[in-house]
């Protein structure tokens, strides 16, 4: 066996803190095991390093290898997809840990580490995570300056300015310098690289811990949103934010009910024309066939992510960004799920008609169908009131009054059996949103009223400095529409009956002072917003994060923009130029520092002074030899030039007296001492 | 005919190089004198890079991207430190004790700088040598020495040496060639011929020879280059710095390193075995003198006899040194 590489032991050390630090960056999703596996691949390394234990044999290391792929395996059920392959990512990581035999191994592991930390970066994308991921890059890459560092030298020797501690730290150091020098070129090139889109599909990360609204809604759902004060999304309108009131952002339209659940009816249940109207085609002849009057709002949209293609807007909207569709129910629709923060613009007109025409007769099956064997007391009641006021209005006037009167809104209601909107509607009489929406449409359709239920957020915060509204979980809402003849679909907010403050003011200006609010957000700042002060720093943060969502993870949606403001015109030698002009500029600083740094003064006085002792015998044509001591050197002088050597032994003697005595004179009187062999050393030599 | 034209470029470059990159025995390096390139390791940090915008191209993600154009940023900045590292260094040569052939020439090279610059992880080598790595913490002067295996009695002169850096981050190297007219005396390889001789170099000794393999005199502190098989490893492990072993052989008497001593071999073998001899005989108080065809030095004794002594059986022969 050849002789084994020995790691530099600063980049050992360095290597390890690397691994840790990737490992911590991930521990949020990654199973519990591969964190044990980690802490024992480090003491084992630890271990090897002081030459307690041995490396692990090959059959430990296949056996190993095999063990992490079955626990990544079992525990994630698949290989595929984001989490699992960076879990089996960090199992390779975590096993090359272990076969550290030559510099290149340790080089793999390094580049390694780079790549698992930034990919930390496609699970949060944060402030915190930008600012933790360049800390983190550091560390690596002290790691890898760790490598090329000569520690036997700095060990021996002396003139070693730093201490032993300084050797370990050192590559640490070396990295911080080049990664400041690197921060404007890097600037740069975020600025000015384009941007083009997926090249093909990636396995994005599967929905752990987004909340939001789903796809479908059964009692309770919304609740779990009223207790989370996470940003659902931002809106920046163009001109001034409209009345509360009048903000309801619609997501989903559900038709379908099977007695518990309302979901979308299958392919959404229209039968005409396309179902997706994509920005910049061809208005469908449905969307030709709806009214949009007065102004439109433009207003600019930054979701969160949510892993699914739903998008939100004011009814009745267009969408002005590429890759957005509108829906046959006049809603947003995204052309892929949303795996991170995304933007869109969207044109909305508040006064419409939709469907004043009629509804086809599949149509009017699909919003009045009813589930058979549920809540029968509801729906003889309706077929009731039904007989006593056929005019459709005050049927459903009533019905919100009966709301109005009788009912309570809170967030913990009573839980329901079987027949949900019979228990609501005659029982228990306490709900919020959901329940509202679901038994009004229930009773809608009983009535023989096309209905249906639409989920979304009503209302927002607005932003007081910035001018943007903030939309939150806890705004998540659900209200109805139901389909009046010769009128079209007309948006009704049962919730509205009950407690129209909901509407009126922001969810949480409402529940602020209510304990159930955020109860499971102790440490939510949200919880605090009655404390003035606090408040205002929940709201500066939140600026700050927008303007990271726009300037940041959107950069793409701005750069166009940014680009042209500053090139007047975008084309490939524009860019290239500006590329380069902009890449050296930030280049500059780097080279300054460097040449200031290359040729310092000499400190010390009496080096200084021999050199330029030194320099004048060389231009009198007598060189100093390489390892010539000062007493040598004068001998030599003496003997090549008798005439000199008068002012040479008298030079050498007070240089050699200052440097080797220990009786040295201070800097003053060295200084004067010296100056008198100025003139002497300025002038030529015969 | 491949093999001629390959030859006839390599001739090419030789002497583009020496145009490029002319002998002296002090030189500046200058952005003149020195080359870079990335290394493996920076092309497979490359590969890292554009698996990184892959990623971030991908999935969409800006921070990927961010991150991406740090670590290329890192790359250029890279370039200037690993150039900083060499340019303004002062390389000459230093002084060349001679060695006998079969051993190691080492070459004092000399590294300086104005300024206080931290100089690190400069490596020196020559094609068939060892490399020495140096720094220069700050500091103005450093000394390393190369060791060149010497396998011909005469003037030494082994070319241009190699001096690098992958310092600070190994993603580039920069290198130059230096012609420095290093030059050392080989003195011939020592054959001990004691079984021909006669009695009267028995060993009695009184003084001592140094560079000699039998007797431990002590300890002295490594310096760069020096023979590994003479460092005490014992030393070593109980974190006491890097000393290397130094012996001597105990010698005595007098008498004539004569040519004629050994009648039917050639001029080497006759050298080596006049070498081995000489080196049995010098420390003892004996005078010994030296008669080879064209020199005849008289018996005397002492170091300086004893380097005019080897000198003449290195210089046998030989061209005189080379213009320096």
């Amino acid at each position: 066996m050849q002789p084994t590489w020995q790691t530099p032991r600063p980049a050992l050390l360095w290597m390890l803190i690397s691994v840790v630090t990737a490992l911590a960056l991930h521990a949020g999703h990654l199973p519990l095991w591969l964190l044990g596996a980690a802490a024992l691949t480090v003491l084992w390394q630890i271990q090897v390093y002081r030459g307690a234990w041995q490396h692990p044999a090959r059959f430990i290391k296949v056996l190993l290898t095999l063990l992490c792929f079955g626990g990544v395996l079992s525990s994630y059920g698949r290989l595929l997809g984001l989490e699992p392959m960076v879990a089996l990512l960090v199992s390779g990581f975590l096993l090359k840990l272990l076969e550290i035999h030559h510099r290149r191994d340790a080089l793999v592991l390094i580049y390694l580490a780079y790549f698992i930390v930034i990919i930390q970066c496609l699970f949060e994308q944060g402030i915190v995570t930008g600012f933790v991921v360049v800390f983190g890059v550091m560390i690596v890459t002290a790691a890898l300056a760790g490598l090329y560092q000569n520690n036997q030298n700095t060990q021996n020797k002396q003139t070693n300015r730093s201490g032993k501690l300084g050797t370990w730290f050192r590559p640490f150091r070396s990295s911080a310098v080049i990664i400041v020098q690197s921060l404007p070129l890097m600037l740069v090139l975020f600025i000015v690289m384009p941007r083009i889109g997926a090249l093909w599909a990636v396995p994005k990360e599967q929905g752990s811990g987004v909340v939001g609204v789903s796809d479908s809604m059964s009692p309770g759902d919304f609740s779990d949103l009223g207790g989370s004060s996470k940003v659902a999304f931002r809106v920046e309108f163009e001109g001034d934010i409209p009345a509360q009131s009048t903000l309801y952002w619609r997501g989903l339209v559900f038709s379908d009910f099977n007695g518990r659940r309302w979901s979308q009816s299958g392919s959404w249940g229209y039968q005409d024309g396309s179902l997706l109207q994509w920005y910049g085609e061809k208005p469908e002849p449905w969307d030709r066939q709806a009214t949009r009057r007065g102004d439109a709002l433009s207003y600019k949209v930054t979701l969160e992510a949510t892993n699914s293609p739903w998008l939100f807007a004011l009814a009745t909207p267009k969408p002005t960004s590429q890759d957005v569709a509108l829906t046959r129910d006049f809603r947003l629709f995204s052309k892929r799920p949303l795996s991170s923060k995304t933007q869109y613009r969207v044109n909305s007109w508040l006064d419409y008609d939709l469907e004043t025409g009629g509804l086809s007769s599949w149509r009017r099956k699909i919003e009045l169908a009813l589930p058979e064997g549920f809540n029968p007391k509801t729906r003889a009641i309706a077929e009731q009131w039904r007989q006593e006021s056929p005019d459709p209005v005050a049927l459903l006037n009533r019905l919100l009054k009966l709301y109005n009167k009788e009912f309570i809104y809170t967030l913990k209601p009573p839980l329901l059996g079987k027949h949900t909107v019979d228990e609501f509607l005659w029982e228990t009489k306490r709900g919020f949103c959901e329940f509202y929406a679901s038994s009004f449409v229930f009773f809608a359709r009983a009535a023989g009223i096309p209905a249906r239920v639409v989920v979304g957020y009503q209302g927002g915060e607005r932003h007081p400095s910035e001018d943007y509204l903030l939309v939150h979980q806890y705004d998540a809402h659900a209200w109805a529409e139901v389909w009046l003849e010769g009128r079209g679909w007309i948006r009704v907010d049962p919730t509205a009956a009950v407690a129209p403050e909901r509407i009126e003011m922001s969810f949480a200006d409402l529940f602020g002072e209510n304990e159930d609010f955020l109860a499971e957000s102790l440490l939510s700042l949200e919880r605090y917003r009655h404390i003035n002060w606090l408040n205002n720093l929940r709201l500066r943060l939140d600026a700050l994060d927008y303007a990271w969502a726009k300037w940041v993870l959107g950069y793409e949606n701005v750069q166009t923009d940014l680009l042209t403001g500053i090139l007047g015109r975008l084309d490939p030698l524009r860019v290239g130029l500006f590329l380069l002009a902009a890449g050296a500029l930030a280049m500059l600083p780097v080279a300054i520092m460097s040449l200031l740094g290359r040729e310092k003064k000499y400190r010390d006085e009496l080096d200084k002074f021999f050199i330029q002792f030194c320099q004048r015998m060389e231009r009198a044509g007598i060189a100093r030899r390489p390892g010539e001591g000062p007493r040598d050197f004068a001998a030599r002088i003496e003997s090549l030039r008798p005439d000199l050597a008068d002012q040479v032994s008298s030079l050498t003697g007070l240089f050699e007296q200052q440097r080797y005595n220990t009786a040295v004179l201070n800097k003053r009187d060295l200084r004067l001492k010296l100056r008198r062999f100025r003139p002497y050393l300025r002038s030529k030599i015969p | 005919m491949l093999q001629g034209l390959r030859d006839q470029l390599k001739e090419l470059y030789q002497r583009w190089v020496n145009r490029r990159l002319p002998a002296a025995s002090k030189i500046r390096l200058s952005n003149r004198r020195l080359f870079i390139f990335p290394t493996r390791a920076g092309f497979l940090f490359g590969c890292v890079l554009i698996l990184l915008w892959l990623v971030a191209t991908n999935f969409e993600n800006n921070l990927v991207f961010g991150a991406t154009f740090l670590l290329s940023a890192m790359f250029v900045v890279a370039i200037f430190h690993t150039f900083l590292n060499l340019s303004g260094l002062y390389v000459e040569a230093g002084r060349t004790p001679p060695c006998f052939c079969g051993g190691e020439a080492e070459f004092g090279i000399l590294l300086s700088q104005k300024g206080r610059r931290y100089r690190d992880s400069i490596s020196l080598y020559h094609r068939s040598s060892e490399a020495v790595v140096v720094s220069l913490p700050g500091t103005e002067l450093a000394e390393v020495w190369l060791a060149v295996p010497a396998e011909k009695r005469g003037w030494f002169e082994p070319g241009r040496v190699t001096l690098e850096t992958r310092y600070p981050l190994g993603l580039l190297r920069a290198w130059t060639y230096l012609d420095l007219k290093l030059c050392g005396l080989v003195y011939p390889r020592p054959i001990d011929a004691q079984g021909r001789l006669s009695s009267k170099a028995a060993g009695q000794g009184v003084d001592e020879l140094p560079g000699g393999r039998e007797d431990f005199r002590g300890l002295e502190r490594y310096r760069q280059g020096e023979a590994l098989g003479h460092i005490a490893w014992k030393h070593y492990a109980r974190e006491q710095g890097l000393h290397t072993k130094h012996f001597s052989d105990p010698v005595d008497e007098e008498v004539w390193l004569d040519w004629d001593a050994f009648p039917g071999m050639d001029a080497e073998a006759r050298l080596s075995r006049l070498c081995g001899w000489l080196l049995a005989i010098s420390s003892g108080s004996a005078l010994y003198g030296l008669r080879i065809p064209g020199t005849e030095i008289p018996p005397s004794r002492g170091e300086a006899h004893r380097t005019n002594v080897l000198r003449a059986l290195a210089l046998f022969d030989q061209a005189p040194r080379p213009q320096s």
